[in-house]
């Protein structure tokens, strides 16, 4: 059995809103959105774990709260056998990287990418001043670079240099865990192909263990050993790739599944799913896809169901029906 | 043969940039009838959405259609006076844009917006277009119809958006329907139910469809000829179906190649290395010549034209021999599926 890198218990976080001051005095309680709400997930070393789930399922969060950027409030995160806690020291941070959807968004304008290499190298004291030069053009010749682009700025480069720009800045901090998050999703087909490559040689060169957050499922498909299935804040579906597509078992994963378009030549659009994904509310009583669920029963609307094994073939499933 | 509803013929865009003059579209000829369903496939800078906007006339101010034709029922638009052109284009054609929120108006009830088209250009009375806009709003799924007319589109989810953008799409009855990538913005569940209605509007209604998208799986499950866009041109037209199965362009091939499939795994996923052109360069030779693998002297000196093959066309010096030019390594791994 290979060791766990990453597990979380009951993990939520709760976005608060503000209420005014005469609701405050009123005893109005704040607006409270659970867009983690009790994930549980272990994640083994040198995997890749896929994340997919509709825009607002909590995905992106959850991928936040792993790295550190959101402080969980509830629930615990284990890396490495040592317990997150609220603020993280430096070599904790270190061990968890991100890369983001929008390379245009997530690097500074206004420093070259040279400039903003070193700054993360020096900070975190991984290089002497010395060898800062050398360690840069490593980095650059890791992602595929040319050294030249050491002297450039953000915007002189195409979308898919400059999402290699951001895979080399997660990669200057030698993490042992990378969360990509909709990394490829702003990519042309042809580009994203050879992000995705790079990644998994990456991974597999460097010993890298990924969870890959994406809305497109044809892609997680392609990268994932495991999949997770999100679903208004908690996982719904958890399993090996190949079982989660062959022999999908949750509603909500047979749903999202048969949305997909096809390549197969032939292959025809068939009959619409009905819904959409409700808004989140502070408190779910019972099942929280059985707005839209073919197979609902009453007691859907008062048990919640908790993530089970089904088979004991180690593919989890939240469903009280199967 | 009948006239077909749209027919453009030869068509050139340029648009001034701070970088010189982009030649966005180089010679695009295209026919569409009613009840046709066509996908318009590139990677972004290609020039599909720029054709579609040349087509209804909505270039931004620096661009410019420099030469060619577009005609509707054989009538050219060339021939017609702006307002008329305008009038035709807008009783013939509709058009759905990639994001709603940007295509509607934030400060208009979202009925309001769907009745002005009936009011305005048909000139019906305010209870007559309120009716129409009911009408169609139950017709493109938006439940609680009567409710929703009068909320505005930012009460809306997503995919309720999209639905009123072809709501009002569909208002003035139009034959033929634009959709410029009206379902990437979506999750799959709702982009599957847009999708859906946009076919049972073709079956129906007998609506033909022009759909631009990145997005090849999308083009698979609901076209029936695919045009594919590289550098301002069309390189491969022909059959969803044929196009597909046997691309007959090494540049269809790679893009069928690189878009991972729902339900095949693949070791590696093929990627077409170097990147699109520089339009505002004079290219010589096949534009796609230095990221093709089956590339040859002839490709770096003159631009294949598009060349009928069968039913279908392709713009390849070696559009029948390319697949001779794969890497032994992908050759192989492709086996008899390609």
């Amino acid at each position: 059995m290979s060791e766990v890198v990453l597990s979380t218990q009951d993990l939520t976080k709760h976005f608060v809103g503000k209420t005014t001051l005469i609701g405050k005095l009123r005893g109005k309680r704040p607006l409270s959105i659970p867009a983690v709400d009790g994930v549980s997930i272990e994640i083994v070393a040198g995997s890749t774990v896929g994340l997919v789930g509709e825009s607002g399922c909590g995905k992106s969060t959850l991928g936040r709260t792993l790295v550190g950027l959101y402080t969980a409030t509830g629930g615990s995160l284990v890396l490495f056998d040592r317990q997150m806690g609220v603020k993280r020291t430096l070599e904790e941070r270190r061990m968890v990287q991100m890369i983001f959807q929008d390379p245009f968004a997530s690097l500074n304008p206004r420093m070259k990418v040279g400039d903003m290499l070193k700054e993360i190298l020096l900070f975190h004291k991984l290089v002497t001043k010395e060898n800062v030069d050398a360690r840069c053009a490593e980095l650059m010749t890791l992602v595929g670079l040319p050294l030249n682009a050491l002297q450039s700025y953000p915007r002189q480069f195409s979308g898919g240099q400059r999402q290699r720009i951001g895979i080399a800045r997660a990669l200057a901090l030698e993490p042992k865990i990378l969360i990509a998050d909709e990394a490829v999703s702003a990519l042309d087909v042809s580009v994203q192909a050879s992000i995705v490559n790079l990644l998994l040689d990456l991974k597999r060169d460097l010993g890298l263990t990924m969870l890959f957050i994406s809305h497109n499922i044809a892609i997680v498909r392609q990268v994932s050993d495991r999949i997770a299935v999100m679903y208004l804040g908690r996982i719904v579906e958890e399993g090996l790739t190949e079982d989660v597509f062959s022999n999908p078992q949750h509603p909500y994963t047979k749903l999202l599944l048969s949305s997909v378009p096809k390549m197969t030549p032939g292959s025809k659009l068939g009959e619409a799913p009905q819904g959409e994904l409700p808004s989140m509310q502070s408190k779910f009583v019972g099942c929280r896809f059985r707005s839209r669920c073919p197979i609902s029963t009453v007691a859907c609307e008062t048990t919640d169901p908790q993530l089970l094994d089904i088979g004991g073939q180690n593919h989890m499933v939240a469903c009280i029906n199967l | 043969m009948s006239t077909p509803l749209l027919s453009v013929r030869d068509l050139h865009v340029e648009i001034h940039t701070p970088r010189g003059l982009l030649k966005a579209i180089r010679g695009i000829s295209l026919d569409i009838d009613s009840g046709d369903s066509i996908g318009i496939v590139g990677e972004s800078g290609s020039g599909k959405s720029i054709t579609l906007k040349a087509i209804l006339g909505l270039l931004p101010k620096n661009a410019r259609v420099t030469s060619g034709e577009i005609y509707i029922e054989g009538v050219s638009l060339d021939s017609l006076s702006a307002s008329k052109r305008s009038e035709l284009l807008s009783e013939k054609i509709g058009i759905v844009f990639q994001d709603a929120i940007a295509a509607l108006n934030p400060v208009m009830t979202v009925g309001h917006q769907i009745a002005e088209v009936p009011r305005r250009r048909l000139g019906w009375s305010k209870e007559k277009s309120h009716q129409r806009a009911i009408e169609l709003m139950e017709l493109v799924g938006i439940p609680e119809a009567e409710h929703r007319f009068t909320v505005y589109p930012h009460q809306l989810s997503g995919g309720l958006r999209q639905r009123v953008a072809i709501a009002i799409a569909l208002s003035g009855n139009p034959q033929l329907i634009f959709c410029d990538e009206p379902t990437t913005a979506l999750d799959v569940t709702i982009q599957a139910q847009v999708l859906r209605l946009l076919m049972d509007l073709r079956e129906k209604e007998k609506t033909g469809i022009a759909f631009v998208t990145h997005d090849l799986a999308v083009v698979n499950e609901i076209c029936e000829s695919i045009h594919v866009m590289y550098a301002g041109r069309f390189v491969e037209s022909g059959g969803v179906q044929e196009s597909f199965a046997r691309p007959i362009h090494p540049y269809t091939y790679s893009l069928l190649k690189s878009a991972p499939d729902m339900e095949h795994q693949v070791e590696r996923l093929f990627s077409i290395s170097g990147e699109a052109p520089d339009l505002t360069k004079t290219v010589a030779g096949c534009p796609f010549a230095p990221r093709c693998f089956a590339a040859t002297d002839i490709c770096r000196t003159s631009e294949p034209g598009l060349q009928s093959i069968g039913s279908s066309s392709s713009a390849c010096h070696h559009a029948s021999t390319f697949m001779q030019s794969l890497p032994r390594s992908e050759a192989a791994r492709n086996g008899a599926g390609l």
